[in-house]
């Protein structure tokens, strides 16, 4: 096990290092830079005739002149040694300040739609391959093709107009308005669990239908193999014998794509979130690009990234503790 | 120790009911193995299974059927009667009737170790936790004549080549101290040689532990090795039935001769092998009179086709169902 989890260590911190050069490549794209845009915004209309040394001085102010080489590394090092993404020109203060919260209630949100997304598909795709041909079964079919075929920003619509007439207004955003600038409290973290079911219900909504599916076809499999019947013929409780041997195989696909359920949520996050009003990184990545402020941009593409890897190390990991044959090399 | 009578098990299927055993009646002595032989479809594994209750949902036991057993505590089981998923049940699969399958690859878990599931075994049927548990594990190991039973026990089956899981199975399943053996076709899956390593150790062991046992197989030489009465099944019944030494040495029934025609011997390379013409009939197309009639080089027009023989008696306790040893037929 502990080969296996420094070969994984391994491969994911090169992974990340090959991630970071692909993210500086994708903030160096855009034409132009932030120094023709300060230009363009500070004097545009003033009458004052802009020179290309002016813009060169700007640049050499900013920092961005260096080579691209040099940038990197102080990107990268800024990131590594200090967690300090550089600096958001756009809002002339830091990325950290700007993106700090708004990271953690994106992240919050993900863990919320993984977790909502597992609890759920998880116990009802099994209870469905042991229910086979059952009521059950093809209510969770039609559940399952609803799930799919319905795009979430209208499904997001829909919830958005039933939880507002059951619960109340305050529904859109993920804080009430009095504690929206409040500091952290065991209140304000309540009002944000109270905020986040809505929108983690929405974004795992497809995902629940896939993934119930997924776990009802690999534990009908597993149902039917020899091994669970010579359990059976051993006398282990039927519960038990459901739970230890097919079940811990049927969750094997899941697991194995969390990685892609990951990717997923943050691709419909933004469409999801201006819908529901959310404060989330999608919005601003977008208007950071709209900016040219590649650092808020970097930082974010960055952030989503590295979520992204070290999910599927995670995933790699439980795939190695569920089964054995991974680790040993079987 | 254990009779069965009257077993009759038919399957709702897309294509209709199926029969494919029917009125079955076999019994096992303390200490003593029956052979079940026949060619596969012909009902062998699905009767053993009706011992234990593991048929599929869409299994019927016909109601005339009667699976009386006798347990280690001397208490008559009725077990057609056994609740599903009743503690009773649960303590004689494994505790009272241990079983053996054929891939004993697939009858293993693959993610949990050999120790993790014989010690489960041990847990549930004798009440031993932790090290003593595991100390059973190991010694069941080394009983099966597995090296190195210490190290063997934290394996996982893949690690284990085909005889040694076998050999691991055969401990799983005496782990739990059971009283009646099912042996599933146990060595069909093996290597020859290892077969009759495998057919040996598990004839001492059940004259060790005075264990009865029904051995499944479709192979007459694996009769004539291990099993003391043999039974032979045809599409769904048991056409003939006695001791395997007086079955084996004179046959009464037709296929049962046709069986022992076709079993390759090294004496005789130079004659061809004689197979039982034909298939065998799907069940559900099952043939009236005499299931055997449509392969039998023997059959009596007019009558096989027509009215399903009656068991008739033999000397020694031998039973055949066939009207060329009906005499009231011949008087009639």
């Amino acid at each position: 096990m502990a080969r296996f989890l420094i070969e994984r260590l391994f491969g994911m911190i090169v992974t990340l290092f090959l991630v970071s050069i692909m993210v500086f490549f994708i903030m160096e794209l855009p034409p132009g830079d932030y120094a023709e845009r300060y230009a363009f915004r500070k004097y545009s209309g003033t009458g004052i005739t802009m020179t290309e040394a002016d813009v060169q001085a700007i640049r050499a102010e900013l920092g961005l002149d260096a080579p691209a080489i040099t940038r990197y590394l102080d990107w990268m090092g800024g990131i590594v040694l200090n967690g300090d993404f550089g600096p958001a020109y756009a809002f002339d203060t830091s990325v950290n300040n700007i993106i700090g919260d708004k990271v953690w209630l994106t992240l919050g949100l993900l863990f919320a739609t993984l977790i909502v997304t597992y609890v759920i598909s998880i116990p009802v795709g099994i209870y469905a391959a042991v229910r086979r041909g059952g009521l059950a079964d093809y209510g969770l079919t039609i559940f399952s093709y609803l799930g799919l075929a319905l795009p979430n920003f209208l499904l997001a619509l829909v919830m958005l107009y039933f939880a507002n007439l059951w619960f109340g207004a305050s529904i859109g955003g993920l804080f009430s308005p009095q504690y929206a600038e409040a500091p952290w409290s065991a209140a304000k973290f309540w009002d944000l669990v109270k905020h986040l079911w809505l929108p983690a219900a929405v974004l795992a909504w497809s995902a629940m239908a896939y993934q119930i599916q997924t776990v009802r076809a690999t534990m009908s499999d597993e149902l039917g193999k020899l091994s669970v019947m010579a359990a059976r013929a051993r006398g282990v409780p039927e519960a038990r014998l459901l739970l230890k041997y097919p079940a811990r195989l049927a969750i094997n696909p899941v697991v194995s794509t969390i990685g892609f359920d990951v990717n997923r949520i943050f691709s419909e996050l933004p469409i999801v979130a201006v819908v529901l009003g959310l404060t989330e990184l999608g919005d601003l990545l977008l208007k950071s690009y709209l900016d040219l402020d590649m650092n808020v941009a970097g930082a974010i593409l960055l952030l989503l990234t590295v979520v992204i890897v070290v999910m599927n190390f995670v995933s790699d990991l439980l795939l190695a503790w569920l089964d054995p044959r991974i680790r040993l090399g079987g | 120790m254990l009779t069965v009578e009257n077993l009759t098990i038919s399957f709702r299927t897309d294509e209709g009911r199926i029969t494919p055993v029917q009125d079955v009646g076999f019994s096992v002595a303390e200490g003593r193995t029956l052979g079940i032989v026949g060619e596969s479809g012909s009902g062998k594994s699905v009767s053993t299974k009706a011992l234990m209750r593991l048929l599929p949902g869409n299994a019927e036991i016909g109601r005339e059927a009667r699976m009386r057993y006798t347990s280690k505590s001397g208490e008559d089981i009725a077990i057609e009667a056994l609740k599903p998923g009743s503690r009773a049940l649960r303590r004689l699969r494994g505790g009272e009737i241990g079983m053996i399958f054929q891939e004993p690859m697939a009858s293993f878990s693959p993610v949990y170790t050999i120790g993790n599931q014989i010690m489960e075994t041990v847990r549930l049927h004798r009440g031993l936790n932790g090290t003593a548990a595991r100390d059973l594990a190991v010694e069941m190991l080394t009983k099966v004549g597995i090296s190195n039973p210490g190290a063997r026990v934290d394996q996982y089956p893949h690690e284990l080549s085909g005889g040694m899981r076998q050999r691991a199975m055969i401990a799983l399943a005496l782990s739990a101290g059971p009283r009646l053996l099912i042996a599933d076709e146990p060595t069909t899956a093996l290597d020859v040689t290892i077969q009759a390593q495998v057919l040996d150790l598990m004839r001492d062991l059940q004259r060790d532990l005075g264990m009865g046992m029904i051995f499944i197989t479709h192979d007459l030489g694996v009769i004539a090795h291990v099993a003391d009465d043999v039974a032979v099944m045809y599409l769904g019944t048991i056409v003939e039935t006695g001791t395997a030494r007086e079955v084996l040495k004179s046959p009464a029934h037709p296929y049962t001769r046709g069986l022992i025609k076709a079993i390759p011997r090294l004496d005789r390379l130079d004659a061809r092998l004689e197979a039982v013409p034909g298939d065998i009939p799907s069940p559900s197309a099952r043939p009236t009179g005499c299931p055997f009639h449509t392969r039998c080089a023997e059959a009596i027009a007019g009558l096989c086709e027509r009215v399903t023989p009656p068991e008739v008696r033999l000397a020694q306790g031998r039973r055949v169902r066939c009207h060329l040893h009906d005499e009231t037929r011949a008087v009639a």
